[in-house]
């Protein structure tokens, strides 16, 4: 394992020089306590999917965070519902850029606010969301604004195959799953 | 992520000194891993890649996870008993010899510079190759075999000067 050329010993060594070696051969190094890994590994767990979380806010929203507004889906339309607003019979599409990251304004309106809502935004293969490499899957909790509601998402695509982009919306015991389809050319 | 884990834990504690703070940087490792696991993924020697990023967390936040200058009387009696344990039983008399010997060491290595301290650990209780070393600080192996050396030599000086080898 050592270096040829720091592990061998040369001429000049002196005894204390072998027992230094010796000594920090043998420096002992408490090891980590028997629960130590096991609670490491479910406080990351928590703690790293609590940062994600935040890091997408950080990311998506900017500056609408700041100012207190929790926003959402879907694709340019605004509808005006007394409860979740209605996945709209036609499907909104757009047409990317191979590789090239595109921000999608997704519009959303609800007629009443919502508190406790749960977002789940679902990606076909090929696509991604700017800042989480590889997951198909992002859900977090927020709330709905009153009336207009924005939620820019930064896409990138990765293979020409494109797909859909899938949105759900769930509060309560209600939900619903709006549609976004993405072309590459 | 398991298999390197006891290794993990140990640079942690080579570089932060102490058991508070090396579970410390130990915990906010596996977190920054669990951020970046797709990336883990795909990594084909991921324990010098998690040593890597252990090593410039540790740099970036030094105020946060570096070592204390004063041990504290817990600290002490936690590694008094590491010392007992590695001691043994067959000699006694050698034994205590031993410890006595180990607690100049750690005396004098706390009196090293942050980079002499951590080369040389590395180095010479771990037996990491100067390789590894230069890929995990980022150093040139030449400045790395400096360090090692001096290090030595000033290991040697405070423990003859201590009595340690009279």
């Amino acid at each position: 394992m050592r270096d040829e050329n720091t592990q061998s010993t040369s001429v000049q060594d002196s005894d204390e020089d072998l027992e230094i070696r010796a000594l920090l051969k043998d420096y002992p190094v408490p090891g980590a306590t028997a629960t130590f890994y096991d609670q490491a590994l479910l406080r990351a767990t928590h703690e790293g999917a609590r940062r994600q979380r935040k890091r997408w806010l950080l990311t998506g929203f900017g500056s609408a965070i700041a100012a207190g507004m929790a926003l959402w889906i879907m694709g340019g339309f605004l509808l005006a519902t007394p409860d979740l607003p209605i996945a709209e019979p036609g499907i909104p599409g757009i047409t990317m850029t191979l590789e090239a990251p595109r921000t999608v304004n997704f519009v959303f309106a609800s007629a009443t606010a919502l508190d406790s809502a749960v977002l789940t935004v679902t990606l076909p293969d090929g696509i991604e969301l700017a800042g989480f490499p590889g997951q198909r899957v992002i859900a977090w909790q927020t709330s709905l604004n009153e009336g207009k509601n924005y939620l820019p998402l930064e896409l990138i695509a990765l293979s020409p195959a494109g797909g859909e982009v899938l949105a759900r919306l769930e509060h309560k015991d209600r939900d619903r799953t709006f549609r976004l389809r993405v072309e590459v050319g | 992520m398991r298999p390197h884990f006891d290794r993990l834990y140990r640079l942690a504690w080579h570089l932060a000194g102490q058991k508070a703070e090396a579970e410390d940087l130990f915990q906010e490792l596996l977190i920054k891993a669990y951020v970046k696991v797709d990336e883990l993924a795909k990594i084909e020697e991921p324990g010098s890649w998690l040593s890597r990023i252990m090593y410039n967390l540790f740099i970036d936040e030094r105020r946060r996870f570096t070592r204390r200058r004063l041990q504290t009387v817990e600290e002490a009696q936690l590694a008094g008993e590491g010392l007992a344990a590695f001691a043994g039983n067959d000699d006694p008399l050698r034994d205590t010899q031993q410890r006595d010997k180990i607690r100049a060491l750690d005396a004098a290595l706390s009196q090293l510079s942050d980079e002499h301290r951590l080369v040389v650990l590395l180095h010479d209780t771990e037996g990491y190759k100067l390789k590894e070393i230069q890929s995990l600080i980022g150093v040139p192996v030449g400045t790395i075999k400096s360090r090692l050396h001096r290090a030595r030599a000033r290991l040697r000086e405070i423990l003859t000067q201590s009595g340690t080898f009279s």
